[in-house]
C-alpha cells in the first residue's frame, strides 16, 4: 500500500502545489478518523468483509458492487442508478449515509466535520489502485483531480492496523504488549478465561455443557436449597418469585407469568440458574444439578409427567415451552395514538369539563401515608 | 430544622453574657420588622467550619429531605429492589450523582477498579481481555443521557396508585457520561461479518445479561466510566457501566465485564421472563428497547404542595423521549380540556431530559394539572386510556400515558385520573 502512495504522491505533486491547504485531506488524519469505521470496515491487506464490505479498490467502484457482500437493495439500486465511489459521492454518503443512500444498511450517523471527511476520503483512496483513484477523482463533476496526499505526510503504513499491532507486539517492553486493532490495547483472552465467564446458553442449545440431572434429583436440590424462597412446589413464598403454575391465565385480569404459562425458552431458566441462582450464593451449582433443577421445574410445571424424567444436554433442545409461539417482536409503532403523529388538539378537546374518575387515595400505598398496608398492587419487574 | 439554631444560639448569648455582660451581647435593632433582618444571626457572627471539614462535600443539614425512597412492599428482598430519585425536588436537567435511583439485581458490587476486566469475546477476529486502564487510553467522550427504567409508572396501569411523582415517575435520571464507545471497543477485536448481535453482562451476582442488535451496539452505546465528572458511583456500576442511549434501562449493564458478539439474540431472563409487554389477548412484545415520549410535571405535585397561596406560580415539568429530542411540551390546567404551550429552558439534547415551564398566575382555585411533550419524530405522548385500549393492563412496563395532579385550593395535590 505504501508503495501504490508513493506513486500517487508522485502524481499529484503538480496539482498539489496548485491547492490551498485546507482543500486537501489528510491521509494520516484520515487513518485515525476511519477508527470510526473500524468495527465495521476492514482496508488494506487481506482485508474481509465485516458488518460492512472491505473498502479496497473503493474509488471507481460500483456501489453495491461487490458481488460476495450482501448489500441493502438500496445499495444496489444506488449503484444501477449510476452511484460510482468517488470523492464527492463519498463525501456526501459518508457525510449523511441514510440521506445519500436512502435505506442504507449502514448504521452510522455520518461524519460531521468536513476535515474529517476529507481525511478519511484521502485515507482510502491510498488503498485504490492508480487507475481507479484516478477515475475516481471527479469525473463526473468533470473537476481537477481531488488533492492527494500531503507529500510530507510519515508513511501511512504506520498508522495502519496492522502495523500498529506488529508496533505494540515489537515494541514491547510492557509485560503485555496490546493487541487490539486500531490502537493495540488490549490483550488476547486465554481459552480458560473466555470459559470462565462465557456461560450464556442460547435457545438453540449453544452454549449447554455437558451433563444431566433426574427430576427426583431436582427435587431434592429445591427443597434444600430453592423452597425457602420459591416454596416447596415453586408456588412463591411471600413476595418471593413464583416459578410454577399460572398456565392459562395470561389473558386474567391477573395473569400469572412463570415459567410454564408465560417463558418461552427453556435454554433461559438453565441459564439463569446457572448465572444467578441461588439468590445470594450464585454459582455454586454444578453443570449436573442446573440439569436436575432445570428438570424439577419442567416437571412442576407439567411440561414433562414423568417422575423418572433425565435432562441432558442431549435431549435439551427437544423441549418446547408451552407459550413460545406468543411472542411478537415490537409494533409500538402501529398503535393509533402513535401511527397518527397529528398535531394534536390545543382548544375545547373534550365536550365535557374533565372529571375526576379515581384518585390515589382509594388505596393510597404511598410508603408514609396514614393507610399504608402494604396492600398495593404492582410490580417492578 | 431551623428551632436547633434558636436553641444553640440561646444557650451562646447566656454564656456570653455571664462571661462578659452586655458588652458582649449581639447588636440587635428594635424596632418593627422581621426578626431574620432586625436580629444578628449566628452565621453572621461567629465563624463556621474551615476548608476540609467537608473534604467530599454533601448537601446542606435543611436538605435532609430529599433522598431517594423506596416502596417497602413491592419486593421480597432490598437486594433486589428498586427506589425512587426525587424528582420532585430537582430542577434542571442534571441528575446530583447522589440522587439518581437505583434498581439492583444482587445488591450493589463493590469492586477495586484494578480487579475489573472488560472481555470482548464471540463473533471477534481476536477474543481481548482489557484493564481499566487500557479503557482510559482509548479516545473518550461526553453525552449527556437520560436513563430510564422500562417499569416507571409501571405501577399506575391500573389507575392512580401512589401519591408523588418521585413514585410515579422517579425511575429516571439524566447525567453526563464519559466514556469510550462501545463502537471504539469493538474494533479492537474486530467485528466478523456474522456479527449481528451482541450480548452485554455485568460482574454483580445477578450476572445481568442483555441481547443488543449490533445496529445500536456500534451507533451511540458508550462504555463509561465517569458521570457528571466524576466516577461511577457503585450502585451505578462502578467502575464501568454500558449506556445505551433511549433505551430501556435494564439494558445499560452496570459493572460491566463482557460483551460477546453473536449471530443472534440469546433470550435471556430479563428479555423473556421480565422485559416483555403482555398484551390482553395473551401474546407479549418482546425487544420493545426504545423509551417512549413522556412528561410529568414535578411542581406543584403530591409531594410538592403550593405553599404561598394564589398569584404567580411556576409549573416545573420534565420531558424526555428515547427518539431523540422533545420539540414541545403542552400544559393543561383543566384535565387535558385546553392546552397551553409550556416554555422549554435549558440545553435541549437528544435523548436527555428537557425541562419545561409554565408561569401562571393561579387563582387558588381547583387545577387539574396535564403536561403532554411531543418529540422530534413527531411522536405525540398518549393518554392512559388509550395506552390502556391497545395494551391493557398487565403490560407492566413502557406506561408513558399523561399524567394528571389534582390541585386544591389549600394547594396540595393529589395524583387523580379524569374522563
Ligand atoms: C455500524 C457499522 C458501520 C460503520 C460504523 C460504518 N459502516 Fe460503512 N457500511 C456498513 C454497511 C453494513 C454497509 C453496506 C451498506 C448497504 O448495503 O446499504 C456499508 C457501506 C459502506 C460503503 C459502500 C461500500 C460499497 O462497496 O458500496 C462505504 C464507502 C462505507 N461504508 C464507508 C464507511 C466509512 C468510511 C465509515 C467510517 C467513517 C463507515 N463506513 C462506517 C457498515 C458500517
Ligand atoms: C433467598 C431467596 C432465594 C433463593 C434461596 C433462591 N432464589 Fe431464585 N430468585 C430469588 C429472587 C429475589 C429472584 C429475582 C431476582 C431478580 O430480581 O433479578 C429469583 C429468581 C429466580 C428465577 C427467575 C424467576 C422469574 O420469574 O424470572 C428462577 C428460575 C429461580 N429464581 C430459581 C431458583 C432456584 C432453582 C433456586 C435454588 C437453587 C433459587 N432460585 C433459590 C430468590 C431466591
Amino acid at each position: 500500500m505504501s508503495k501504490s502512495r508513493k506513486s500517487l504522491l508522485a502524481a499529484a505533486a503538480a496539482s498539489l502545489l496548485a491547492l490551498p491547504a485546507h482543500a486537501q485531506g489528510d491521509p494520516d488524519n484520515g487513518a485515525q478518523v476511519f477508527k470510526k469505521c473500524l468495527a465495521c470496515h476492514a482496508v488494506g491487506e487481506n482485508a474481509k468483509h465485516k458488518v460492512g464490505p472491505h473498502l479496497n479498490d473503493l474509488f471507481g467502484r460500483t456501489a453495491g458492487g461487490l458481488g460476495d457482500y450482501k448489500y441493502s437493495n438500496a445499495m444496489h439500486e444506488a449503484g444501477e442508478n449510476g452511484l460510482v465511489w468517488e470523492d464527492e459521492t463519498l463525501h456526501d454518503y459518508l457525510a449523511d449515509p441514510r440521506g445519500a443512500v436512502k435505506g442504507t444498511k449502514m448504521a452510522f450517523a455520518g461524519l460531521k466535520k468536513e476535515d474529517e471527511l476529507r481525511d478519511v476520503v484521502a485515507y482510502l483512496r491510498t488503498f485504490s489502485s492508480e487507475d481507479a483513484a484516478a477515475t475516481g477523482a471527479s469525473p463526473v463533476s468533470g473537476q481537477e483531480p481531488e488533492p492527494t496526499p500531503q507529500s510530507d505526510a510519515p508513511d501511512v503504513a504506520a498508522t495502519e492496523p496492522a502495523a500498529a499491532q506488529a508496533v505494540a507486539a515489537a515494541g514491547g517492553t510492557a509485560t503485555e504488549p496490546g493487541v487490539g486493532l486500531a490502537y493495540g490495547l488490549g490483550r488476547r483472552a486465554t481459552e480458560d478465561e473466555v470459559a470462565a465467564w462465557d456461560i450464556d446458553v442460547r435457545p438453540d442449545g449453544m452454549g449447554l455443557p455437558d451433563g444431566s440431572g433426574t427430576v427426583g434429583e431436582g427435587d431434592m436440590l429445591f427443597q434444600e436449597q430453592c423452597a425457602s424462597c420459591h416454596g416447596v412446589f415453586g408456588e412463591g413464598a411471600g413476595r418471593w418469585p413464583v416459578l410454577a403454575g399460572g398456565q392459562g391465565t395470561l389473558t386474567d385480569e391477573r395473569p400469572e407469568k412463570t415459567i410454564g404459562s408465560f417463558w418461552p425458552y427453556l435454554s433461559t431458566v438453565f441459564d439463569y440458574i446457572r448465572r444467578a441462582m441461588p439468590f445470594g450464593n450464585a454459582h455454586s451449582l454444578t453443570d449436573d444439578e442446573v440439569y436436575a433443577l432445570t428438570a424439577y421445574l419442567l416437571y412442576m410445571n407439567d411440561v414433562v409427567a414423568d417422575e423418572e424424567f433425565e435432562l441432558s444436554k442431549e435431549n435439551f433442545s427437544e423441549i418446547e415451552l408451552p407459550n413460545a409461539a406468543n411472542f411478537i417482536d415490537d409494533d409500538r409503532d402501529s398503535e393509533p395514538h402513535y401511527a397518527a403523529k397529528a398535531d394534536p388538539c390545543m382548544r375545547d378537546c373534550k365536550d365535557t369539563p374533565a372529571e375526576i374518575v379515581m384518585r390515589a387515595r382509594i388505596l393510597d400505598v404511598t410508603p408514609g401515608s396514614v393507610d399504608d398496608d402494604g396492600a398495593g398492587a404492582g410490580a417492578v419487574d | 430544622m431551623g428551632k436547633g439554631n434558636g436553641i444553640d444560639r440561646r444557650r451562646l448569648l447566656t454564656a456570653g453574657l455571664a462571661a462578659g455582660g452586655a458588652a458582649l451581647a449581639p447588636r440587635a435593632v428594635a424596632g418593627e420588622g422581621d426578626p431574620a433582618i432586625l436580629e444578628v444571626q449566628d452565621w453572621t457572627r461567629y465563624l463556621g467550619d474551615g476548608v476540609q471539614a467537608r473534604p467530599y462535600g454533601v448537601p446542606s443539614e435543611f436538605e435532609a429531605h430529599v433522598v431517594r425512597r423506596d416502596v417497602e412492599w413491592l419486593t421480597a428482598a432490598t437486594e433486589s429492589s428498586v427506589n425512587f430519585t426525587p424528582i420532585h425536588e430537582l430542577d434542571g436537567i442534571i441528575t446530583p450523582n447522589g440522587l439518581c435511583f437505583e434498581r439492583h439485581h444482587a445488591g450493589i458490587a463493590e469492586i477495586d477498579p484494578a480487579d475489573h476486566r472488560l472481555m470482548i469475546n464471540g463473533l471477534v477476529d481476536q477474543p481481548l481481555v482489557f484493564t481499566m486502564e487500557d479503557l482510559k487510553r482509548l479516545p473518550r467522550e461526553n453525552r449527556v443521557y437520560f436513563l430510564e427504567c422500562a417499569a416507571n409508572s409501571g405501577m399506575e396501569w391500573r389507575g392512580s396508585q401512589l401519591n408523588g411523582a418521585q413514585y410515579t415517575h422517579g425511575m429516571v435520571h439524566c447525567v453526563m457520561y464519559t466514556g469510550v464507545p462501545l463502537r471504539t471497543i469493538l474494533g479492537e477485536a474486530g467485528i466478523k461479518a456474522s456479527g449481528k448481535w451482541v450480548l452485554a453482562e455485568g460482574a454483580d451476582a445477578s450476572v445481568m445479561t442483555r441481547s443488543i442488535p449490533i445496529e445500536k451496539a456500534v451507533d451511540d452505546c458508550l462504555v463509561a466510566f465517569m458521570m457528571n465528572g466524576e466516577a461511577l458511583r457503585p450502585e451505578q456500576g462502578y467502575p464501568l457501566r454500558l449506556v445505551v442511549p433511549g433505551w430501556e434501562g435494564n439494558m445499560w449493564v452496570k459493572w460491566l465485564r463482557r460483551i460477546e458478539v453473536g449471530d443472534l439474540p440469546w433470550h435471556q431472563r430479563e428479555e423473556t421472563s421480565k422485559y416483555t409487554d403482555l398484551l390482553p389477548n395473551g401474546k407479549a412484545r418482546r425487544f420493545t428497547w426504545v423509551m417512549d415520549v413522556k412528561s410529568v410535571i414535578t411542581s406543584p405535585s403530591p409531594q410538592m404542595p403550593i405553599s404561598h397561596g394564589p398569584g404567580p406560580l411556576v409549573i416545573s415539568g420534565l420531558a424526555w423521549s428515547g427518539n431523540g429530542r422533545i420539540t414541545r411540551v403542552d400544559v393543561s390546567l383543566d384535565g387535558g380540556r385546553n392546552w397551553r404551550r409550556a416554555r422549554i429552558d435549558g440545553p435541549s439534547l437528544p435523548k436527555a431530559l428537557h425541562r419545561f415551564y409554565l408561569d401562571i398566575d393561579w387563582d387558588g382555585r381547583d387545577l387539574l394539572l396535564q403536561s403532554r411533550a411531543i418529540d422530534e419524530d413527531g411522536f405525540v405522548q398518549p393518554s392512559k386510556e388509550e395506552l390502556r385500549a391497545v395494551r391493557g393492563e398487565n403490560s407492566i412496563y413502557h406506561n408513558n400515558g399523561i399524567q394528571t395532579w389534582h390541585v386544591k385550593p389549600d394547594g396540595s395535590s393529589e395524583n387523580v385520573e379524569v374522563s
